[in-house]
């Protein structure tokens, strides 16, 4: 295989999809939490433990327990932050860089008691592959769309719900009006905490999805530092893809397709060292993020 | 409004409320894992001072995580949450090793010196970017720092099995060993107790008397009132730029200490997480020098103590982490909003009643 072979970048792009999916859906996690004026800066820490309790999950009642489990810790994880936050007063910063370090160590701890060291690695039940009929069989686009996993199908269906509910009904208008300005919302009778509160709890079972869709999505069992920062640079993506749901998905794939690139790469054919292809995905998030940083769209309140 | 103190009176009630909690959590956790929490709580002390070596490696631990604190506390007092000091140190660690091995004949003293300033130089250097880019174009600190971590550990992972690479075979990738003349002598025999301890209490001296200083308000005024700050002289990129590369400065020069002073070769997790509690450091310790110290040698003896904890009892010395995050969030919330905010008071203008008259009744 090499750089010029058709088969080469249909592997890769295949696997931008794939790859795609944990940062879109804890994108999507953080836009929601953005849009009702917080930032989750914990977002990293919620992915490990949604990644892990889906294999926990997975190993007991199949992937469907799995992506249940993920969830409820995520959700958990945004009650948290929530109380802390809305109902708290905490510092929004402070309380996430703690919840990232709860969600790594904790994990980790947990991985311990569950699969102390020296044992062999356990394996859960993946989520499935699904391949559409007659549409997987196009030549060239059908390998790359149409036989997915089904947790990046659903990532999709997610995205179209999101992106209509935000931008079509008053759900998503109430949500976006406590983001800009929590003092008028409140004025025209909305409870401002509530909204917030549902938003960072919504949000963080979203991260926590995402991690599941790293874990029985395609890996098939949880290590340590998993993640590798996945969870920061979906924080990134939700800025280059100024707020909006479409613009999360772009910025995921843009991760996603350099990600998937280094690790086709790796394998041998490499005009470069594996070290340049695997900082490759951060640093073009990093370059797009500079490009874009000029925008000041963000919900006003964010951060407050 | 001076020193900020993170612990006014009223807040104390809640912060002993919270930090109880936090401390029924963690026996629960330890009880998870099958130990009684008090035995494992006798060894994690044990394992953090029961004995000269451990004691040390207490001490050891702690040297970077405060010379980290100290140098992001000028920061985190202006607001700004620069959370690079990972890529900071592995940046300092990386080029005071190949300005090391460059001149690997030279003598004791010049080869400290130059291994001290090129892992203050390396630090600033990674440092300058996105101080910069958050200076000039906006570009969010947070987000940007948090990805050069990243950058910089692939970085160092290509410097090892390339031009730093050893030149033995190892199983791991790491450098040379290090010159003898270029290593921090080493004062407690049998132990790692490393004269860089000295740096911590000289850079804790310094920042305490920045902070006495006119400089040092002005700097802590940038965090609430940045016009303010910029009619005293104090514009905005320079507060950014400024305490940015302080705290890349200070995080490179820890990189220098551990290697010259702990391991005495480059390897690839000279980091381990040092860069990352030094923040936490910094904020536990209130953004004041005596409390980041204090703050430092209980992060060592923490992460010193649940090694041994995790060697006497079988619980996971993992434990330590999630005791570092529940204190955070422990006294986040009982700090609450006051504290540490970065954003612009309620009032944006008129001269506040809290910093002209509230000492006069």
């Amino acid at each position: 295989m090499s750089w010029s072979d058709l088969v080469f970048w249909q592997i890769v792009l295949g696997g931008t999809l794939r790859l795609a999916t944990p940062i879109f859906l804890a994108a999507l996690g953080e836009m929601i939490t953005e849009r009702s004026g917080t930032i989750n800066l914990g977002i990293d820490g919620i992915m490990t433990a949604g990644a892990f309790s889906a294999v926990v999950c997975a190993s007991f009642a199949g992937w469907q327990g799995g992506l249940i489990g993920a969830a409820l810790t995520g959700a958990l994880y945004g009650a948290v932050v929530a109380l802390w936050v809305v109902k708290g007063g905490a510092n929004q910063i402070i309380t996430g860089i703690a919840i990232s370090l709860v969600g790594s160590g904790l994990t980790s701890f947990l991985f311990q008691l569950w699969q102390p060291s020296g044992q062999s690695m356990m394996f859960v039940p993946l989520a499935p592959n699904i391949a559409i009929p007659f549409l997987s069989e196009i030549p060239l686009i059908g390998p790359i769309l149409f036989k997915q996993n089904l947790i990046t199908y659903a990532a999709l269906v997610l995205l179209v719900v999101t992106a209509w509910l935000m931008n079509h009904t008053r759900l998503g208008l109430v949500l976006r009006a406590v983001g800009d300005g929590v003092a008028a919302s409140a004025i025209r009778g909305i409870d401002t905490d509530r909204v917030r509160m549902i938003a960072i709890i919504v949000g963080g079972c979203l991260m926590g999805l995402g991690g599941a869709a790293i874990t029985i999505g395609f890996l098939g069992s949880f290590n340590d530092g998993l993640t590798n920062g996945r969870g920061y640079v979906a924080l990134a993506v939700v800025i280059i893809g100024r707020w909006s749901p479409v613009g999360a998905v772009l910025g995921a794939f843009l991760f996603a397709f350099f990600d998937s690139l280094g690790l086709r790469a790796q394998s041998g054919m490499g005009f470069l060292p594996n070290e340049v292809f695997s900082m490759l995905p951060y640093a073009m998030t990093l370059l797009v993020l500079i490009v874009t940083a000029r925008s000041k769209i963000a919900p006003r309140e964010l951060g407050r | 409004m001076m020193v900020k103190s993170l612990m006014p009176s009223h807040q104390r009630g809640r912060a002993v409320l919270a930090l109880s909690v936090v401390f029924l959590a963690l026996a629960a956790l330890i009880a998870l894992a099958g130990a009684n929490p008090l035995d494992a709580l006798a060894a994690l002390l044990r394992g953090a001072f029961g004995e000269r070596y451990v004691l040390a490696e207490t001490l050891v631990t702690a040297t970077p995580l405060a010379i980290v604190a100290l140098g992001v506390m000028p920061a985190l007092r202006s607001g700004l949450f620069t959370i690079g000091s990972q890529g900071q140190l592995v940046a300092g660690a990386a080029l005071s090793t190949a300005v090391i091995q460059a001149n690997a004949d030279a003598t004791a003293p010049v080869l400290l010196l130059l291994g001290c300033l090129s892992g203050i130089g390396g630090g600033l250097i990674y440092a300058l970017l996105p101080a910069l880019l958050r200076a000039y174009m906006h570009v969010n600190e947070i987000l940007s720092t948090l990805l050069l971590n990243y950058i910089a550990g692939y970085g160092l992972l290509w410097a090892l099995k390339g031009p730093l690479r050893s030149s033995m075979q190892t199983a791991t990738p790491r450098s040379d060993a290090l010159p003898d003349n270029a290593l921090i002598d080493n004062f407690l025999d049998g132990t790692r107790l490393h004269s860089g301890i000295f740096a911590v209490l000289l850079l804790a001296v310094v920042i305490w008397f920045w902070t006495r200083t006119r400089s040092g308000l002005v700097y802590s005024l940038f965090a609430s009132r940045p016009h303010l700050a910029a009619r005293l002289g104090l514009s905005s990129p320079r507060a950014v730029v400024t305490t940015m590369l302080c705290s890349g400065g200070a995080a490179g020069l820890a990189g220098w200490i551990q290697v010259a002073g702990v391991a005495h070769t480059l390897y690839p997790s000279v980091d381990g997480g040092l860069g990352f509690s030094g923040i936490l450091v910094a904020v536990l310790g209130g953004l004041n020098p005596i409390g980041i110290v204090i703050a430092a040698v209980l992060f060592g003896a923490l992460s010193t103590g649940a090694q041994g904890m995790q060697i006497g009892t079988s619980v996971p010395a993992a434990i330590a982490v999630v005791a570092q995050g529940f204190v955070l969030l422990a006294v986040t919330l009982a700090v609450g909003k006051g504290a540490l905010s970065s954003k612009t008071p309620p009032h944006p203008v008129g001269p506040q009643p809290s910093e002209t008259v509230e000492a006069k009744p």
